[in-house]
């Protein structure tokens, strides 16, 4: 039960905090947003504090944010021994110093008078609940090593869960306790962002990297107007560049992550060496049957009798398809007095090819069953409105001479050709 | 050409007598608040001595202000963008508040509350920050009128160009001579502050040129504080937001001179517009340290000039404005007469406070043990000034000796026609080649001594309307700007979590 709460009900208390509570603090209490610096008041042990801390977290949380957001990427890249062992030291290293900064910029804060006449309730609520963070995190990654694999499909499918709003706890109710901690007491720090000086994180300013070195601020608008002309003229086209590249390589960087989401998904999953074969083999015969297709359509254009079939092989109750002059499906049958049948195969409803077997003296269209019938391609039932139309044939016989008169006696010599034209 | 008017300003060292009533006015207004007692927005320095904060003109150690490098202003304290970001963690140049002082005050209840005893009770001096008891080791103005001066003069970083010699000379009891350095924010052309800030809270107001901080911008990142390299801009340790002088610009806003300008006993202080080619700054700061008071004073524009007041009113500048500008004493000291230099310009952010140098003349030696008045001259000849023009141009003009020599001729020249004048006992044949020599009229002779001596609160501060309301409102539509003018939202400026 309390797992629901803990992994579903918080996430989202924590979410919903930390979006309306910085979106507020940014609108309508700007002036309490601050680093809160105290170096003024003390220097030294700040150096050995905020740095390491600094560096170790942010790369923490970096590799944290990679791991959630492309753990398939993670994924193949820690597939490989060495990465896995890199990452995984790496990590331990960079959570070391970190925890060394806080242990340092705890006590100083503890400990130095001054720092104290500046220090909040909230400042000691958030570096506590980041040392125990922080000691969870080094515990996990000792006990429970492997975490830059392990994570990508049990902790990263969760988070996701979460974000997608179905969340699924399944991936993590069997996690080890320590585990589960790091996992609340990080959703816990969420929430309380908007609240603390942790809003530091938000007011990083990485528009300073773009912005004119210089600033003027008019009273005036028709002032402000008339002097910002020249000034856009002279000075801010290499700065534009600049902002463009600078911008141009963010969305580059977020395309490509977004990428690495996207196109698996609609590429499907990665496809096995027989696999590939497979899809390889298709692509062939798709090639095939264009090829084919064309000749079919150039013997249409050239020739003015095209070959069907021998009498003979034609049958009652089993048609062969053809192609007619349409270039649509057609199909031939022998009628009971042995002469053939040719029948257009497209229905006349919405264009579905008909079946080739004839039952109770029918054919069958499949898409929304209209029954013809087999002599005299007439509507039995079904939506079709129209009889199919008959393909215009004739007959030819052994010395390929065409038969105007027919001899019963010779029908198994004969073969079907049709005319070109309409169907009718 | 893209003109602006800037509201600029000239101290009369000359007349400076130390007295601190612009640095307690400025604080009773301004800097009374937690977090901010130990600001000085103005503050009176003696010279030689280190100044407040602690040898702030030390830029190798605060990193201020810009460095030509390849024709490119860099600013010292970050060679790039990624490095000011970078700074952020932990600001390397920034000064301590061990560089200022711990701001104190006195337990006077223990006065009232002591109970009887053979002694007198004594308030003991408290830490404002922390209320524990504190020993003072240094406050503001802690080497004022020299004292000390073995231990603090000594260490003035403008001593540093001068000879042994020259230094033995200018700190040798008998010799020991001082002046007083005033400063406030310089509302410089060209601010390394607003440059380095990385919230780009900091700004300059495009109608008057005060260098003003966002306060609800501002994010307490610091690289402003060692990027000014006058050390004018101070950390709120309370807020955690920068401030700096205003100018007052309230009290402008309303015709009135800024508050350290209305208190000044000496009446040293000058007000007024100047017209300047905003195109041709940062260019102008990126020539020699020599050319560099020239290369400032040529981008200053003559408000008189039909040209220029064609292409000043097209740029949006109202008709009273160039009225300011052409009564501007500032205008006045600083390129018709030459007389005002600009502070330490070789930071190259084009300060906009100019100082006229003292002239500090040997009125008498001491011979046989005996003080006597000099008796070869009126007034000492510069050679013989008792601050060498060696150290006045590593103050005022980036190390031009010529600069600071000129200026003195013509300062010491004025007193001989004066004197010559009044009282008719320097011979007029001597006097008029000491006028040639320092390339002055007698009009301009006039002209300097009303406007040094005798000037009128009005030709003192020719302040120009700045009526921001109406240049705000009156173009706002209401429905849309409720409160985004005037005094914007009112939140209290409380400390964040
Ligand atoms: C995004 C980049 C960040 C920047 C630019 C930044 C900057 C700063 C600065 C300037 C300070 C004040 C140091 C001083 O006293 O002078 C500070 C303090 C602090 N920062 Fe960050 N920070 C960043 C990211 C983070 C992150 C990701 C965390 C942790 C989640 C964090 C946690 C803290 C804490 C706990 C303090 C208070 C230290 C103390 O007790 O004094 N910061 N940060
Ligand atoms: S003197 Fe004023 S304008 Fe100049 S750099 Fe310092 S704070 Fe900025
Ligand atoms: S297409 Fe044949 S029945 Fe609809």
């Amino acid at each position: 039960m309390h797992d629901y709460f803990l992994f579903i009900g918080l996430p989202y208390v924590a979410l919903f905090s930390l979006i309306a509570g910085t979106v507020y603090r940014f609108n309508s209490k700007k002036f309490s947003i601050s680093s809160l610096s105290s170096q003024f008041l003390e220097k030294e042990k700040l150096l050995w504090g905020s740095v390491p801390w600094h560096i170790g977290i942010i790369t923490i949380l970096g590799g944290h944010i990679v791991a959630f957001t492309m753990p398939s990427f993670l994924q193949a890249l820690v597939s490989n021994v060495k990465i896995l062992y890199t990452f995984e030291a790496l990590g331990l290293t960079f959570a070391l110093f970190a925890f060394c900064g806080l242990i340092i910029l705890f006590v100083r804060r503890l400990r130095n008078a001054r720092i104290q006449a500046v220090t909040s309730n909230m400042d000691l609520v958030i570096l506590s609940l980041l040392t125990i963070q922080i000691l969870l995190g080094i515990l996990i990654a000792s006990l429970y090593r492997w975490g830059a694999s392990w994570s990508t499909h049990t902790l990263a499918p969760y988070i996701q869960s979460i974000f997608s709003f179905r969340p699924d706890i399944t991936y993590i109710t069997n996690m080890p306790f320590v585990v589960k901690a790091h996992i609340a007491v990080a959703w816990l720090i969420i929430l309380l962002i908007p609240f603390s000086r942790l809003i530091h994180v938000f007011a990083l300013p990485l528009e300073y990297l773009f912005r004119l070195p210089q600033i003027v601020v008019w009273n005036s608008r028709r002032q402000e107007e008339s002097v910002i002309t020249a000034q856009i003229e002279s000075e801010s086209r290499r700065f534009f560049l600049k902002a463009a590249f600078g911008i141009t390589s963010g969305l580059i960087l977020f395309i490509t992550g977004i990428a690495d989401k996207i196109i698996p998904f609609f590429r499907g999953p990665e496809l096995s060496k027989g696999e590939k074969g497979e899809l390889l083999k298709q692509k062939l015969q798709k090639m095939k049957a264009t090829i084919k297709q064309k000749e079919l359509e150039t013997e249409r254009l050239t020739k003015d009798f095209i070959y069907i079939s021998d009498l003979k092989n034609l049958k009652t109750d089993e048609g062969i398809y053809f192609i007619d002059y349409q270039m649509k499906p057609a199909l031939a049958f022998k009628g009971d007095n042995g002469l053939p049948i040719l029948y257009s195969a497209k229905c006349t409803h919405l264009g579905c090819t008909v079946t080739n077997k004839v039952k109770e003296g029918a054919l069958l269209c499949p898409c929304h069953v209209s029954h013809f019938n087999i002599k005299t391609g007439d509507v039995i039932d079904g939506p079709a409105p129209k009889p199919l139309p008959k393909v215009k044939h004739i007959l030819m016989d052994a010395n390929n001479h065409i038969v105007v008169n027919i001899d019963k006696s010779k029908l198994d010599e004969y073969k079907v050709y049709i005319v070109k034209g309409e169907n009718t | 050409m893209n003109i602006r008017a800037h509201v600029s300003v000239v101290f009369h060292l000359d007349k400076c007598i130390g007295c601190h009533t612009c640095s307690v006015a400025c604080k009773n207004i301004w800097t009374d608040r937690e977090g901010s007692e130990y600001m000085w927005w103005n503050n009176v320095e003696t010279k030689p001595g280190t100044g407040f904060p602690t040898q702030w003109e030390d830029q190798e150690n605060y990193k201020g202000g810009w460095v030509l490098e390849n024709d490119e202003l860099k600013l010292k304290c970050q060679k790039s963008k990624l490095q000011g970001l970078l700074n952020l963690f932990y600001n390397p140049n920034m000064p301590g508040l061990e560089d200022y002082y711990e701001p104190w005050t006195y337990k006077y209840e223990d006065l009232f509350n002591a109970g009887p005893s053979d002694d007198q009770p004594t308030a003991v001096p408290i830490s404002k920050i922390t209320g524990e008891q504190i020993n003072i080791e240094s406050g503001p103005n802690w080497d004022d009128d020299l004292g000390g001066s073995n231990l603090y003069a000594k260490n003035d970083p403008n001593l540093e160009n001068l000879s042994q010699e020259e230094k033995d000379l200018m700190l040798e009891i008998e010799n020991i001579a001082m002046m007083y350095l005033p400063r406030i924010c310089n509302h410089c052309a060209n601010p390394s502050c607003v440059a380095a800030c990385p919230s780009g809270a900091i700004y300059k107001r495009g109608e008057d040129g005060i260098v003003l901080i966002n306060q609800d911008k501002c994010k307490g990142w610091r690289a402003c504080i060692s990027a000014c390299p006058y050390k004018k801009i101070y950390y709120n340790w309370k807020t955690g937001k920068s401030e700096k002088c205003i100018l007052c610009y309230p009290r402008l806003e309303t015709g009135q001179p800024p508050a350290c300008f209305h208190a000044c006993v000496g009446r040293i202080r000058y007000l007024g517009v100047l017209l300047y080619d905003a195109d041709r700054m940062p260019e102008a700061m990126k020539v020699a340290d020599h050319s560099l008071v020239e290369s400032q004073r040529s981008i200053f524009l003559d408000p008189h000039d039909p040209k220029i007041i064609e292409a000043a009113k097209a740029n949006g500048i109202s008709d009273e404005f160039i009225d300011a500008a052409q009564n501007s004493p500032v205008y006045k000291y600083v390129v018709e007469w030459k007389l005002a230099l600009p502070l330490h310009i070789e930071y190259r952010t084009s300060p906009m406070l100019f100082y006229v140098p003292p002239l500090l003349p040997v009125m008498g030696k001491m011979d046989n043990g005996i003080y006597e008045h000099a008796k070869e001259a009126f007034f000492t000849s510069i050679e013989k000034a008792r601050f060498s023009t060696k150290y006045l141009a590593g103050l005022l003009s980036a190390g031009n000796e010529e600069i600071i020599t000129s200026v003195l001729k013509k300062l010491l020249a004025v007193r001989y026609f004066k004197r010559s004048e009044q009282l008719h006992d320097i011979d007029k044949g001597a006097v008029e080649a000491i006028m040639r020599e320092a390339n002055l009229t007698e009009k301009e002779a006039e002209e300097i001594y009303q406007m040094t001596s005798m000037p009128t609160v009005y030709e003192r501060f020719v302040l120009p309307p700045l009526q921001r309301e109406e240049a705000i409102e009156t173009k706002l539509d209401p429905e849309v700007c409720k409160g985004c003018t005037g005094c914007g939202e009112l939140n209290t400026p409380k400390r964040g979590l």
